[in-house]
């Protein structure tokens, strides 16, 4: 008997949709990801927005490979992927695709796993749209240099990218429009 | 149509698709996204953009109000509701704006202001402001890029020349995050006020154009103006200089749609948005009922 996980359903997809948009909407807010015990939220993240229109690059090789299949979507190298799943603890070696001016969607959207979203080392404020006044953070096992690359990809606004951080259960966003400032 | 459909119509891939846009949507305030827009059971133009983002976004358990020109009983709201009832086992509907979690909606935002919690899809019929002065979409597409709104802005102005104000009444252009212009939907000037740093995300679908565009919470919506020619919502003054009341309950601070009395022949004032007017028609006639 196959039996697959329920990330991989309308219903828990459709809910996990949401947690996105409230996420990507109200940059600081954590919110969290149904997801199935034992495997990591990024993939039931993953599992909701992906399927075969899309590209992913995975180049820490951090999903199982049983998942490939069931995404559907094809592979690419970062530079080239919609949709990039990132080691937070290690600083990126690629340049991402950061769209163009009449199109600045055709940019990749990174899935970074991170160790907490709850605490952590790394403080950082927040403000810009979605953000009422400003939004505190503390993260744990985001790598400081993913930050000051983020600013070279996002400062040729409305180029840049958009970083979903993911830990074990939940997920917060840095659209594009997102200043940080490390306090 | 059987029970046994798919719930919310669309396939779980037109699904995916509407969900990755609009999150792009969301990240890129303003922006007009494209996507492959479905097929669906009723002509493009009657707010098939806006019903498919509502079948994206909502899941059992919600409850969803449908507007048409601020009446849910329009039949554009009807019919809209009547397909997500059929569509969509599970979800509940309302008329009372507080109660809702998503609204969807064809020209008008409600009055009461909407929650963080809240939700809101408006219909697009036209999303590119700049199509009144470029006729090439490739072209649109690098001035706004840029934002470059000079011609649209001249536009403007020639309408301060020869009517000394700016004479759009509905979908008016406003900036989004100092950025893009949008077109916000066939809503009034009286409505435009409610995008800036509104609580609620705002959503706008064009089904047949095929673009799905965003208002982020807290994000600055500007329409666009004169330092000497500011922007100004409608008055509703009489002929006397005082501001015009709803005749139904009252209400002096709301958006009034202009009737004529079939049998007087004057013109009569009321809310336009319904769920608005029965709630100050019950303000106002509480204190009776506790004394009576």
């Amino acid at each position: 008997m196959l039996e697959v996980s329920a990330i991989w359903t309308a219903q828990v997809q459709q809910q996990n949709y949401r947690a996105l948009l409230d996420a990507i909407s109200h940059p600081g807010w954590v919110k969290s990801i149904l997801h199935q015990a034992g495997s990591p939220a990024s993939t039931a993240v993953l599992a909701t927005l992906l399927d075969a229109e899309v590209s992913l690059a995975d180049p820490e090789g951090l999903l199982e490979a049983a998942d490939w299949p069931l995404l559907q979507a094809s592979t690419a190298a970062p530079e080239e992927a919609d949709y990039i799943l990132c080691m937070g603890s290690k600083a990126a070696q690629f340049q991402p695709r950061l769209g163009s001016l009449p199109s600045p969607e055709q940019s990749a959207t990174l899935i970074i796993c991170v160790d907490s979203l709850h605490e952590g080392e790394l403080k950082i404020s927040l403000e810009g749209p979605g953000v009422n006044g400003n939004a505190d953070c503390a993260i744990a096992g985001l790598h400081p240099d993913w930050l000051s690359q983020r600013e070279d990809w996002v400062c040729g606004y409305p180029l840049g990218v958009d970083l979903l951080l993911v830990d074990d259960s939940a997920v917060l966003a840095l659209p594009r429009t997102t200043r940080v400032e490390v306090v | 149509m059987s029970l046994a459909q798919q719930f919310g119509f669309l396939d779980e891939y037109a699904k995916k698709e509407i969900r990755r846009t609009s999150l792009k949507a969301v990240a890129i305030p303003g922006y007009q996204v494209p996507y492959s827009s479905r097929e669906m059971p009723m002509g493009r133009g009657f707010g098939t953009g806006g019903l498919q983002l509502t079948l994206a976004l909502i899941g059992e358990g919600e409850v969803l109000k449908v507007i048409d020109q601020g009446s849910d009983d329009s039949v554009n709201a009807v019919n809209l509701r009547a397909f997500i009832e059929m569509t969509c086992p599970g979800v509940g509907t309302t008329r009372v704006t507080g109660e809702a979690d998503l609204i969807q909606s064809r020209h008008r935002i409600p009055e009461k202001p909407l929650r963080e919690d809240q939700l809101l899809v408006l219909q697009v019929p036209y999303p590119d402001p700049l199509v009144v002065v470029e006729a090439s979409e490739e072209k649109r597409k690098q001035l706004h890029g840029e934002a470059d709104y000079s011609r649209l802005l001249v536009k403007l102005y020639e309408d301060i020349v020869k009517f000394d104000e700016i004479t759009i009444s509905h979908r008016y252009p406003t900036r989004i995050n100092d950025h893009y212009v949008i077109d916000p939907s066939p809503i009034p000037r009286w409505d435009v006020p409610k995008l800036h740093m509104s609580k609620a995300l705002v959503l706008l679908g064009a089904g047949r154009e095929k673009k799905i565009y965003a208002v982020p919470p807290y994000t600055k919506a500007e329409p666009l103006a004169f330092e000497d020619k500011p922007f100004r919502v409608e008055a509703f003054l009489d002929e006397r200089g005082r501001r015009r009341a709803c005749a139904r309950c009252g209400c002096d601070s709301s958006f009034l749609d202009e009737y004529v009395d079939s049998n007087s022949g004057h013109q009569v004032y009321r809310c336009s948005d319904a769920d608005w007017c029965d709630e100050q028609l019950t303000r106002r006639s509480a204190p009776e009922v506790i004394n009576g």
